[in-house]
């Protein structure tokens, strides 16, 4: 009697799961969808005076200025958006499963700010204002350096979320100070790019730097899916899930490693777009629930979805003014989130 | 003696004349000290107004001046009015061979946050800032030192001559400060009466330091544009400083294209290397092949030492040039440079300031 109800407690408890994951790949390809018609949208939609109808010709035929502009102008701009809010997104549902923290982000954890006064190093002492890799080499190796001092700290003092949590502010303060300092020490040329670069632009995304931000965002994503599971066991705390066979700190480790990567690949060709990585995982976990195996590849389609439209918004809605995407980021994302928080009934964190 | 002298009652008118002594001799010793608001000789004061619009009573004479950026330093020596400057914004070790001359010169913080303490002991009669910066709360802490903030800015074209005439009235080089804003008058007016009869002025795409940002109304580089009779894509704007997009760009298609830079400094490049590079990076962007200022060669790049300072004119005057170059055939940029610099500034003419040689020089 008892295993037979046994036995139904657990057909039910799949069937559910079943459900739930159903539900999830219905989700899944209904976000994948909404990103794809928002891209087909941003392809025809810009300050050139292109119709709609030149615009998707030149996506098949050589139509002239109208394929130029799609095709070299649009389209890298679209594709960019898309990784840079994956990479946002993706990093952001990582940080905050693995640190058990729904403020950790790629921004708390002083990953943006460090990348930033890489930024401004190369602004105000290697020509960044036209030496535009100059910028992102130097983000990227400040970028690298608070995550390893991240790992470093925690490696020292016993990987927990805690230590993780406290180094990044702590990390996260000092670089917004000395990015502080060198502003102040900068010229009005450099303090302008250096404002511009903390909003953030994707001005100057092309192909080139499709592909070498691709590869930062999108080589460590196996590796994360890898460990969906594994967060999952940890949001039931280090000491369950190493019970559970969890090498907790390795992978804790591993994680934020690669989630900086991805972060780095994000910010350092475009600047500072830094709502993504904090609100992309949580609108996911309200409309996915807390599993990784979806919540994460949900926050990298949110993610993209969110940077795409603020960007597509950003670069018509004022017309021909760019309005920065770090601003519009903040300006379409902030309210669908609290409309989002306001209407879930449920605790969902 | 002194005992009976405190303790007696019939002392006291004795004891108050005492002590009124005493509080007068110390008020006097204060006021006298140096770093207070009344130290100087003030023997008058004349009202200016700044670029605020704020009429400022000014006490002369102007006995030191604290200066907040490069521009207005650059206006005090055109007006040999070195002696007058007794402290420098802190980054001015970025022109360093420009400024030779000032750089053993106390420096009192940055052009935009400047240090009021730095300042007060170096207890000038006034100091120099832009328009916005620092903000007005130095003129919050400095005023209990009797120290004032005037703020001339020097790099828009439309005033700076008016700004040179205000400056040269308040340190008393009246008579440098006509000469000089004589001269600038007279190279712009030279360039301007040439486009009294165009009717339809070549489009001009203007990039400030950062890739895609333009120079709108309200910005140096779009009077400059304007001074140099182009019509600026950006001239509907209402920001002065906007990002736009390539696409933007290619739909207007500009006639001609200006970049300045703000990298080096253009009194010690010794080739068109750099500059060259810039342009070609500029002309290489992706689909710019469509636009007519890329396909006849017309991108141009500037340095910041003769974008929207005082040295602007000679920008203007390189601009014109480039885009009309058979109206300004007789016109040598060069040359106006050289006498700004030899003449006014007098120091040695040297240096290279844009992408091609329109003087056809050696350079």
């Amino acid at each position: 009697m008892n295993t037979d109800c046994l036995t139904i407690k657990n057909q039910d408890m799949k069937n559910q799961y079943k459900a739930l994951k159903y539900r999830s790949l219905v989700l899944l390809a209904a976000f994948f969808l909404i990103a794809s018609v928002i891209a087909v949208i941003a392809l025809c939609v810009g300050a050139s005076s292109i119709s709609v109808t030149d615009s998707i010709l030149a996506l098949i035929e050589d139509n002239g200025m109208a394929r130029s502009i799609v095709w070299n102008l649009r389209l890298p701009r679209v594709i960019m958006a898309l990784l840079i809010g994956i990479g946002l997104g993706t990093s952001g549902a990582v940080f905050q499963a693995v640190l058990r923290n729904p403020l950790a982000s790629p921004f708390t954890l002083g990953i943006g700010s460090s990348a930033g006064f890489g930024a401004v190093i190369a602004i105000v002492f290697f020509n960044g204002l036209v030496n535009e890799y100059a910028v992102v080499i130097w983000a990227f190796i400040f970028t690298l350096l608070s995550s390893f001092l991240i790992l470093g700290v925690s490696r020292y003092k016993g990987a927990t979320a805690e230590t993780m949590i406290l180094t990044g502010i702590a990390l996260m303060f000092l670089f917004s100070s000395l990015s502080s300092f060198l502003q102040y020490l900068g010229t009005k040329e450099e303090v302008h790019g250096i404002v511009f670069w903390f909003f953030g632009s994707l001005s100057k995304a092309g192909y080139r730097e499709i592909v070498m931000s691709g590869i930062m965002i999108l080589a460590p994503m196996p590796f994360v899916f890898r460990f969906a599971f594994d967060f999952n066991l940890m949001t039931a705390g280090d000491e369950s899930a190493g019970a559970l066979g969890v090498n907790v700190s390795g992978v804790r480790m591993l994680s934020i490693a690669l989630a900086s990567l991805m972060t780095s690949g994000a910010i350092c060709f475009t600047g500072v777009i830094g709502f993504i990585g904090l609100v992309a995982p949580h609108i996911a976990r309200m409309i996915f629930g807390s599993d990784n195996l979806f919540l994460i590849p949900a926050s990298a389609l949110i993610g993209g979805v969110l940077v795409l439209s603020a960007d597509t918004l950003g670069r018509t809605v004022w017309l021909p003014h760019v309005i920065p995407i770090g601003i519009v980021t903040s300006f379409i994302g902030v309210p669908f989130f609290l409309y989002l928080l306001i209407k879930k009934t449920k605790e969902y964190w | 003696m002194l005992r009976l002298l405190l303790s007696s009652k019939e002392f006291y008118p004795v004891r108050f004349f005492l002590a009124s002594f005493l509080l007068s001799g110390l008020i006097i010793l204060n006021v006298s000290a140096p770093g207070t608001a009344w130290a100087g000789d003030v023997t008058q004061a004349i009202v200016i107004e700044d670029a605020f619009g704020r009429k400022i009573s000014v006490n002369m004479p102007v006995q030191g001046i604290v200066v907040l950026n490069s521009d207005v330093l650059e206006v005090l020596r055109s007006l040999r009015a070195q002696d007058l400057v007794k402290g420098v914004y802190s980054e001015i070790d970025k022109d360093g061979v420009f400024f030779q001359e000032f750089l053993d010169r106390p420096r009192v913080g940055s052009w935009k946050n400047a240090n009021a303490e730095l300042i007060a002991d170096l207890n000038p009669s006034i100091v120099i800032a832009y328009e916005n910066n620092p903000g007005t709360e130095l003129e919050k802490q400095l005023s209990p030192f009797g120290i004032q903030v005037l703020r001339l800015n020097f790099y828009k074209l439309g005033t700076i001559a008016k700004e040179i005439r205000i400056l040269s009235k308040i340190i008393g080089r009246e008579q440098q400060g006509e000469i000089f804003a004589a001269w600038y008058g007279k190279k712009l007016d030279a360039i301007q009466k040439r486009f009294d009869y165009i009717k339809e002025k070549p489009l001009v795409y203007v990039e400030s330091y950062s890739a895609f940002h333009t120079a709108g109304p309200g910005s140096g580089g779009h009077d400059m544009c304007v001074y140099a009779g182009g019509k600026n894509l950006a001239d509907e704007f209402k920001v002065p400083y906007s990002e736009i997009t390539s696409e933007w760009v290619i739909s207007k298609q500009p006639d001609v294209i200006f970049k300045t830079i703000a990298w080096g400094n253009g009194f010690e490049r010794k080739d068109r290397v750099f500059f060259n590079n810039v342009r070609n990076e500029l002309a290489a962007r992706p689909s710019w092949n469509l636009i007519p200022a890329v396909k006849k060669g017309r991108v141009h790049v500037l340095d910041s030492g003769i974008w929207t300072g005082p040295r602007a004119v000679i920008g203007v005057a390189h601009m014109a040039k480039c885009i009309y170059p058979q109206m300004f055939d007789g016109l040598d940029p060069e040359q106006i440079h050289k006498e700004y610099l030899e003449f006014f500034q007098k120091i040695p003419y040297q240096g290279v300031y844009i992408s091609e040689n329109l003087s056809g020089g050696a350079k």
